[in-house]
């Protein structure tokens, strides 16, 4: 069983596609001569936006209540509740979990990539009910999990439900939902840019033009409804920010060293433990999160409650100097150990959250220990603790320019951007390095999935047409030449095969046998133009992806390649062997 | 149930467009009414712990009063009250980072609140910051304030000063006293605290005129007369400080410092050979007695710091240091031994520069033993003095 479908089985996604999808009374029948379904698909993204903004504001106002309503206004540290609070919530949340909402362990960020790959855009208007009850439930208890993730497959799930109610084609069906999850994001996290960047870098997993005017505007149409009712007050007090000196650049160097290794410690954390907590008998399912829950109680009960639930109010006092350096590497660790109970357990909520908590108590941390030892070239502990946010979400999640745009975004300060860019590149490589595949790979691959993502994108090397480009041939013909003319030229010649330069522009092929021919037949004042057919060749560019020249070498002997600025200039010619040759395995020395 | 939706559902595409709209406005209207309870709830609940909080400052508890200040600032937050009391407990208990960036979030709002500004001045003023804590009281000064501003204006002026003071910069501080005094309405506290304000920048003729004003008002004010005192003395104003201080002293025999102030301004009129309206026979003998306290002065200095003036020889004149690389006070000797017979020329009357050249030497002998053997007592402090305020001692 995976955490995606639960009971499904992904090799056959069928069984998870509603029916109606493929109903004959489709939407756009009606729809034409008003809106086109491009057109029609940008609206309904406002929407969609629209609706994810209201939900999220929902949920985080569920949140807050349940979390006032089962633990009051301060942490109680050193009382029962604290302990008996999220043990009991636990249960009940693992209760609703196993028996009405299967689908919504975890985080939703690969069940809403699954949804988009594997299940044609599918996402259960359940999981939206059962993610938006269990995670205010869990977050608002104390378990050490954001609401970012959450609201993310809220907003999936609402669009998918949209979507298939409006009877749009598969493939807009399966843009629904990533359009949904960026406008769920980005209300959770009052970012727009980031939560585009986060859901292209995650959810989607490659760059894709043709969705990316739907997602922002679906993000904005989120935040702005959000803002609306919850207003435009940043989820962080700002530090005064500054960047002292370009010496300074290797502090923040360390801390994306140190943040690097602290993600993969992270990582390997939830992913060793997950697997084996789920291959435990069922029954035991329902007692994890309870578990978990008391474990996370105790470290609130022995006077760290700031790792209890999301922890946005303590990642601001931290980035304002409250805390020594001693307490805030200690809470990083807390937090680590936490959000892996809380995870592992099976328990909704999401990790964008706790990724932030440990970037900014460790990169206050860092700072501090760093001021301590070089006062004179170290600023503020804030600004580190506020870079240190987007080290972590570079290591651990493995989404550098989201990272940086996140942390830009929340600040509103350009000036810390390099230093965010240093520490954050830093990270991304040493956990890269540490551990090659991100943690929402691991996980999905955990769950028996192969889904596409960026980082494998950046590890493929692309093919392109100069590749396979073989060098232009010493003669090239043009249509003008007289066929007795070529023969003379191409006589003592290896070439069999000739490009021939067409007038006004184009390209053609002729080849030996052909002019040999016609000039035996007696027609050696005609031209060559007249051999072959009025429609030039397709050309190739250099720098295409060597997939586009597939379409032409089988039915072409050779393919033109062509400067772009010239295209009556010919850089090289691919042929069938060249491209093939470039496809084929490396040969075992 | 999802035929009977299939059915429902429009095939139109402004149906669908109108629907969704009519959608998101059923959607606005309920999550605007649950956020206006949910918003209701958490104001009634920010009341109650900014109360508790305050409560908590008042009775000496800083760490539950910021919790509970935290808190109820989470409960409203776009409250800017709780906010600023919040901003001046972190300020108040040393969290300069987190108050500076609360009561920077309220300046962004509201810039020209006066609150808001002197909260920041004092936060500037906590870290030592003397650019951003003129900025924000200049910004107090002249921003708005809620209920009497002018009042307010001139406390945080008051402030500035004190804190320039603190950061001994003089200079600043008297600009700002000017423009304070210019603005001062007629209330005796106000003007003997801006007096003391101004002896304390070293500006005693301005400070000796606000008592004065002072006493124009009320002439028998003890403060404003003890002030005048005090400032007319430190101003070097000698006859002035000795009237008010007999006045301020015969309201007030108990009070030890001004009858100290006073004594010492005795000594001094009756020291100051330059004194008007007193007898040429008057003057030498001031002078004469001038001469051998400074040689005594000088003498005992020597002895003190372990310097023989056994053998130092008259110089060549009065006015010439002996040749050679000798020490000050040595040389002081030289030229007091060489001055010593002129003494009896002081009573010819064609002897015009021969006073000037006596005290002189008498002022350049207390100075330089002050420097090298610590404030001097009694008749060397009063010579000492004079020296200092030569052209004013006897006004």
């Amino acid at each position: 069983m995976n955490d995606i479908i639960p009971g499904s089985n992904p090799v056959t996604p069928a069984s998870a596609q509603p029916v109606r999808l493929f109903a004959p009374r489709r939407l756009f029948e009606a729809f034409e001569g008003v809106f086109d379904e491009e057109s029609f698909f940008l609206i309904l993204s406002v929407f969609i936006g629209i609706f994810s903004g209201l939900a999220v504001v929902c949920f985080r106002i569920a949140i807050d209540w349940t979390h006032l309503w089962l633990l009051g206004p301060f942490p109680p540290v050193h009382n029962w509740r604290i302990l008996a609070v999220p043990s009991i919530v636990g249960l009940v949340v693992a209760v609703l979990v196993m028996h009405l909402f299967p689908a919504i362990r975890g985080s939703g960020v690969n069940q809403t990539k699954a949804a988009l790959y594997i299940f044609n855009g599918y996402i259960p208007f359940r999981t939206a009910i059962g993610k938006f009850l269990c995670a205010a439930l869990a977050i608002g208890s104390g378990q050490s999990l954001g609401p970012e993730d959450p609201s993310l497959q809220i907003g999936a799930s609402l669009a998918s439900a949209l979507g298939r109610q409006l009877k749009l084609s598969r493939e807009k069906l399966r843009l629904m939902a990533p359009v949904g999850a960026a406008a769920g994001l980005a209300a959770a996290f009052n970012a727009p840019i980031s939560a585009v960047l986060f859901v292209i870098e995650e959810v989607i997993g490659r760059w894709s033009a043709g969705i990316l005017g739907s997602v922002v505007l679906s993000a904005v149409a989120s935040v702005v409804v959000e803002r609306w009712f919850l207003g435009s007050e940043p989820i962080f007090r700002i530090p005064v920010t500054a960047f002292k000196q370009p010496a300074e650049l290797i502090a923040y160097m360390v801390l994306g060293i140190v943040g690097g290794v602290a993600a993969v410690i992270f990582a390997k954390a939830i992913v060793f433990l997950r697997p084996r907590l789920k291959a435990m008998p069922r029954w035991t399912q329902y007692f994890q999160p309870a578990i978990a829950g008391l474990l996370i109680g105790l470290i609130g009960y022995f006077g760290f409650p700031q790792v209890m639930g999301a922890g946005y109010d303590y990642m601001d006092q931290a980035m304002h100097g409250q805390y020594v350096w001693q307490l805030l590497a200690t809470l990083a660790a807390l937090k680590i150990v936490a959000t892996t109970l809380s995870f592992v357990s099976g328990t909704p909520g999401g990790m964008f959250a706790p990724a932030l908590f440990v970037g900014a108590m460790l990169g206050g941390a860092v700072g501090g220990i760093e001021h301590l030892l070089f006062p004179h070239l170290v600023g503020s502990t804030g600004t580190y603790a506020l870079v240190g946010m987007g080290v972590l979400f570079a290591g651990f999640l493995r989404a550098p320019m989201t990272s940086v745009f996140m942390v830009l975004e929340v600040s509103g300060n350009y000036e810390i951007i390099v230093p965010v860019i240093v520490a954050n590149t830093f990270a991304y490589l040493v956990s890269r390095s540490l551990e090659p595949i991100p943690i929402f790979d691991l996980l999905t691959r955990q769950d028996g999935l192969v889904l596409p993502s960026l980082e494998e994108e950046r590890e493929e090397a692309i093919l392109r047409v100069e590749d396979a480009m073989l060098p232009a041939p010493p003669i090239i013909l043009s249509a003008a030449d007289y066929i007795d003319a070529a023969e003379r030229r191409i006589e003592n010649a290896a070439q069999i095969v000739f490009p021939v330069r067409l007038q006004p522009s184009g390209w053609g092929v002729i080849t030996r046998e052909q002019i040999e021919r016609r000039f035996k037949e007696g027609k050696g004042d005609h031209t060559i133009g007249s051999l072959i057919p009025a429609q030039p060749l397709p050309s190739l560019y250099p720098d295409l992806p060597l997939d586009s020249a597939l379409r032409f070498v089988q039915s072409c002997p050779i393919v033109p390649v062509v400067n772009r600025a010239n295209p009556q200039k010919l850089e090289g010619i691919v042929s069938s062997q060249s491209v093939f040759a470039k496809y084929a395995p490396p040969r075992p020395d | 149930m999802a035929k009977f939706f299939d059915k429902l559902f429009p095939r139109s595409a402004i149906l669908v467009l109108v629907l969704l709209t009519l959608g998101a406005v059923v959607g606005f209207a309920v999550v605007g009414h649950l956020v206006t309870r949910y918003n209701a709830n958490q104001q009634a609940r920010g009341r109650r712990l900014y109360a508790q909080g305050l409560a908590d400052l008042t009775s000496g508890n800083p760490n539950k009063a910021l919790e509970e200040l935290r808190a109820a600032v989470t409960c409203d937050r776009s409250n800017s009250q709780y906010q600023l009391s919040l901003g001046r407990a972190l300020r108040d208990t040393g969290r300069l980072d987190e108050a500076e960036s609360y009561l920077e979030s309220l300046w962004q709002r509201t810039p020209e609140d006066g609150t808001i500004n002197l909260a920041l001045a004092r936060v500037a003023a906590r870290r030592g910051s003397i650019n951003d804590a003129l900025r924000y009281y200049h910004n107090a000064m002249y921003g708005i304030w809620p209920s009497d501003a002018d009042g307010n204006r001139r406390k945080a002026q008051m402030e500035l000063i004190e804190f320039l003071l603190q950061k001994n910069d003089l200079a600043e501080a008297r600009s700002e006293l000017m423009a304070l005094a210019a603005s001062l309405p007629l209330n005796p506290t106000l003007e003997l605290r801006t007096a003391e304000l101004m002896e304390q920048a070293q500006d005693y003729s301005d400070a000796l005129a606000e008592c004065e004003r002072v006493l124009h008002i009320d002439h028998a004010n003890p403060a404003a007369l003890a002030g005048a005192g005090e400032t007319a003395y430190r101003a070097g104003r000698y006859r002035t400080a000795q009237r008010y201080l007999q006045v301020a002293v015969n309201a007030n025999p108990k009070d030890a410092n001004l009858r100290d102030l006073l004594a010492s301004t005795n000594t001094i009129l009756q020291t100051n050979p330059f004194a008007r309206r007193i007898s040429d026979a008057e003057r030498n003998r001031r002078l004469a007695t001038a001469f051998e306290d400074a040689g005594q002065r000088l003498s005992s200095c020597a002895q003190q710091k372990g310097i023989s003036l056994t053998f130092v020889k008259p110089a060549a004149s009065s006015l010439s240091p002996p040749p050679g690389s000798a020490p000050p006070l040595a040389s002081l000797q030289s030229r007091w031994l060489a001055t010593k017979p002129d003494l009896r020329r002081l009573r010819y009357a064609e002897e015009n520069d021969l006073p000037d050249v006596i005290m002189d030497l008498v002022f350049t002998i207390e100075q330089q033993t002050a420097q090298d053997c610590g404030e001097p007592q009694d008749v060397n402090h009063a010579l000492l003095l004079i020296a200092r305020d030569r052209d004013t001692a006897d006004q």
